[in-house]
């Protein structure tokens, strides 16, 4: 008989290839993207890369144009200072690019003008440096638009105004004879003001100078502060007095060390800045790194799954027996010992009454079933009423006496 | 494509030369070029995936808690070499709990130009059809540094058969049809109601089946065999609402339901009698209908293998209906239900007399051994309450099972390991007494 109930071939799955010849030419059973596939849905991504590297190649060429090189003495650009540069080596003045302050420290000397572009980029340590290092040299620096905070440092005695210049050309009003011999320049900017008797102070607007020169308090150096970088910048360079003053500022000495700061400028030899990653032995450094690509390695490693997960249908859980538990936590919730009593009473009488003969009709009858009950139990004057009609108990300690005296009274009618 | 652990290692072990001997751009680059160059060659050298032919064969069915060996041929025809780990890999049922991975991988070697046969055991732990999905292969190049991996789609469906765990019970109920049958060596009479045919009185025969017209015809006595009545019809409906959906023990159900239906199915087809099946909740699930008694039975299971519970409330209008249609006048129509009191009270009392007004009805519940383990449970408050509750839970499955008693209804309600012999016993008993 079992043999019979071995169950049929249900229908027979699509088998690919067991009925065909082994030469024909098969189908591909590959699910992976071909190289030709791969192109087709990557190009439209890779030509909007292409066009978006692009874009951002011309924007930021046709953006950079105006500030680009600006007052470098190698740059050709409008706002450069190449033709400054050029200038002054036709007067035998050689011209050099320093980018770090200890270049400019070792540049000062009595021979040297130090030309330092944009002050307010320099941290206060490298303007203290700087300080030390030009205050006594002899020769001459130059500043060019230092901001409040820098010229405290570079210029002790000298305040820059709040307000800049209105006036883009100004007349000299002053008796430095480089001023007077240049005339009329492209000053203003920044303003400035100060309380050493023997500076000059020239290029007035509003009677606050634009163009300070200090002498230093020993020796032959000096300190010049310039409010305007334009009469540098190539484009201006060959207006109205610039060209003059800036010769006669910066030709006085045979060497030029134009210091041009950055905020990347010789961070290493700020020794009090010097961080963790600065202290560690290169060595560990770069075996670092390629530790982090062994890791990048492991990641992709681990990564890769041997195909994607599979999908299934998932059975509800529902335990058949989740209504009759909530009932039981309903009744022990509201304390209901009545409804239990009642519940447990019942199925006593249910189960008594076939046992001492009665019919289940009359099971729960008081009149029927105790008569019948008392002639099995052994112990004479126990009255089960009670026990099996009685009211419900008060507490649950009495519901689970209660229960076990309804146990006791089934064993004991079951056994007689 | 892939990378592998021995690339990673081989990066990692790169870092001591490049600390002791040369920390700068070019120690990187001397260590990772190579490294490179490696993986780019045994990419190169890899087997390719895209190219491989796969086809399947092996076991199309299996029943429940059984295994099922499924062949996977693999050929190689490039000329490399394959080095690869493959998976074969089947919805997660396919595998006992824990085993899906081992169960899944396999690694291969096979030389360029063969073929190699894989096989996958599955061993389901539900019921319905497996589909296998993807087959994924990563193919390894000689140094193992780099591999390509690929994926194949090789269909294949596992039909996964219902237990049919009562059948240890088909024995004994056969053994008792025959003494039904009157073909036993014990002397008992036939217990049938139907005429079969008269043989020689043999000491320890009923008296009082001789016949004696036949015994006045020749010289011996005559006593009249009585068989029990053949060639009835059987129809077994399956509720597959949600009450089907309630877990008894860690099975639904619906599969100690299906499990007590292929027991009769098994009996009564051995009895003669015509056995057809439907399962619906709210339309036809499943219809089995007009089959000869030896295809009967692997065509149910075949149905039952994919039926599910639905979250849904049983049809019994659409139910009786449709059992009516599909059930000759004077078949034995059993239900396969639950006892719960609202559904059977709402849906399947109004509509019953025009079931039983035409056939026999039976129905089978699956009883909770759960709430009868409550029901006896005592000590605590908790416990008492639980077994209030259980107590009247059990109380209104009596006050249901005698509703329907009283309309004529033969009611079987027993747990799930007792519900297929007792359903069978419940078909012998009217068989005996000639009710169908």
């Amino acid at each position: 008989m079992t043999g019979s109930t071995r169950p049929a071939e249900p229908p027979q799955p699509a088998t690919p290839s067991t009925t065909r010849q082994p030469d024909a030419p098969r189908p591909t059973t590959s699910v992976s993207p071909t190289p030709r596939q791969l192109w087709t849905r990557s190009r439209g991504i890779a030509l909007a890369l292409v066009i978006l590297l692009a874009t951002a190649v011309a924007i930021a060429a046709v953006r950079s144009g105006a500030q680009h090189g600006r007052l470098d003495p190698r740059s050709a650009d409008p706002h450069g200072s190449r033709a400054v540069a050029e200038l002054l080596a036709d007067q035998g003045v050689s011209t050099r690019v320093v980018t770090t302050t200890e270049e400019a420290r070792t540049a000062a000397g009595p021979d040297t003008t130090l030309l330092v572009t944009n002050p307010d980029l320099l941290t206060d340590g490298q303007r203290s440096r700087l300080h030390a290092a030009t205050k006594h040299s002899g020769g001459r620096t130059v500043l060019v638009t230092p901001g409040a905070p820098s010229v405290k440092d570079l210029a002790p005695g000298v305040t820059a105004h709040d307000t800049p210049s209105a006036d883009s050309t100004l007349s000299p009003g002053c008796f430095l004879p480089a001023a007077r011999r240049a005339g009329t320049a492209d000053m203003g900017g920044i303003r400035y003001d100060t309380l050493t008797p023997d500076a000059e102070a020239c290029y007035l607007s509003d009677g606050l100078p634009s163009l300070l020169h200090l002498p230093a308090p020993r020796g032959k150096g000096d300190t010049v502060v310039l409010g305007a970088p334009d009469i540098l910048y190539n484009d201006h360079l060959d207006k109205r007095g610039n060209a003059s003053l800036v010769l006669q500022l910066l030709g006085t000495r045979p060497e030029l060390a134009w210091y041009l700061p950055s905020l990347s400028d010789d961070r290493t030899a700020d020794s009090e800045q010097r961080g963790f990653f600065d202290l560690i032995p290169s060595g560990w450094r770069w075996g670092t790194l390629q530790l982090a690509i062994a890791a990048a390695l492991a990641a992709l490693w681990r990564a890769r799954r041997l195909g994607p997960l599979v999908t299934e249908r998932l059975p509800v859980v529902i335990r058949a027996s989740e209504t009759v538990e909530g009932r039981a936590r309903l009744y022990r919730r509201a304390n209901a010992r009545d409804r239990a009593a009642t519940a447990l009473r019942t199925a006593t009488r249910t189960r008594l009454a076939p046992l001492v003969g009665v019919s289940p009709a009359q099971a729960h009858a008081p009149e029927t079933l105790i008569p019948a009950l008392s002639t099995r139990l052994r112990t004479p004057g126990q009255d089960p009423h009670p026990l099996l009609f009685g009211p419900p108990p008060g507490n649950d300690t009495a519901l689970i006496a209660l229960a076990d005296q309804l146990d006791a009274l089934e064993r004991e009618v079951r056994h007689s | 494509m892939a990378v592998t652990g021995r690339t990673a290692l081989l990066a990692a072990l790169g870092s001591l030369p490049v600390g002791l001997w040369d920390p700068s751009w070019t120690g990187i680059l001397a260590v990772n070029a190579p490294l490179a160059l490696a993986c780019a060659c045994d990419f190169a050298l890899a087997a390719p995936v895209r190219r491989l032919g796969l086809t399947r064969s092996g076991d199309t069915s299996v029943r429940l808690g059984e295994t099922a060996d499924v062949q996977l041929t693999v050929t190689n025809p490039s000329g490399r070499p394959l080095r690869a780990d493959l998976r074969d890999a089947w919805p997660p049922s396919s595998w006992q709990p824990g085993t899906e991975v081992a169960g899944s991988r396999q690694s291969l070697a096979i030389p360029a130009g063969e073929r190699r046969r894989l096989t996958t055991h599955l061993r389901p732990t539900r019921r319905g059809d497996h589909r296998s999905d993807r087959v994924t292969i990563r193919s390894y190049g000689p140094l193992r540094l780099f591999a390509r991996q690929g994926s194949h789609r090789v269909p294949w469906t596992v039909r996964v058969l219902p237990p049919f765990t009562s059948r240890k019970h088909l024995p004994s109920k056969l053994a008792r049809l025959r003494e039904l049958d009157g073909r036993t060596s014990v002397l008992t009479r036939g217990e049938g109601t139907e005429f079969d045919s008269l043989r020689d009185y043999v000491p320890g025969d009923d008296t009082r089946s001789i016949d004696w017209r036949a015994t006045a015809r020749q010289s011996t006595v005559a006593i009249r065999t009585w068989r029990p009545e053949r060639d009835r019809h059987i129809l077994l409906v399956l509720d597959t609402g949600r009450t089907s959906a309630g877990r008894v023990g860690d099975a639904p159900r619906l599969d100690a339901s299906m499990d007590a239906a292929l027991l009769l199915a098994a009996l009564a087809s051995r009895a003669g009698d015509r056995v057809d099946l439907l399962a619906y909740d709210r339309r036809v699930r499943a219809l089995v209908q007009g089959r000869s008694a030896g295809d009967v039975l692997p065509s149910l299971v075949n149905a039952l293998a994919t039926l599910e519970p639905e979250l849904i409330e049983t049809d019994a209008r659409g139910l009786t209906s449709t059992a009516l249609r599909t059930a000759p006048r004077g078949s034995l129509i059993v239900l396969l239900t639950s006892l719960d009191a609202a559904p059977i009270e709402e849906g399947l009392l109004p509509v019953l007399s025009r079931l039983t007004k035409r056939h026999k009805v039976l129905l089978a519940s699956v009883a909770d051994p759960k709430i009868e383990e409550m029901a006896n449970a005592r000590g605590m408050a908790e416990a008492i309450y639980e077994a209030a509750a259980a107590a009247q839970a059990q109380s209104e499955r009596h006050r249901t099972a005698e509703q329907l008693t009283r309309r004529g209804v033969t009611v079987v309600d027993a747990t799930p390991n007792n519900l297929a012999p007792a359903l069978a016993d419940a078909y012998l008993s009217l068989k005996a007494a000639g009710r169908l």
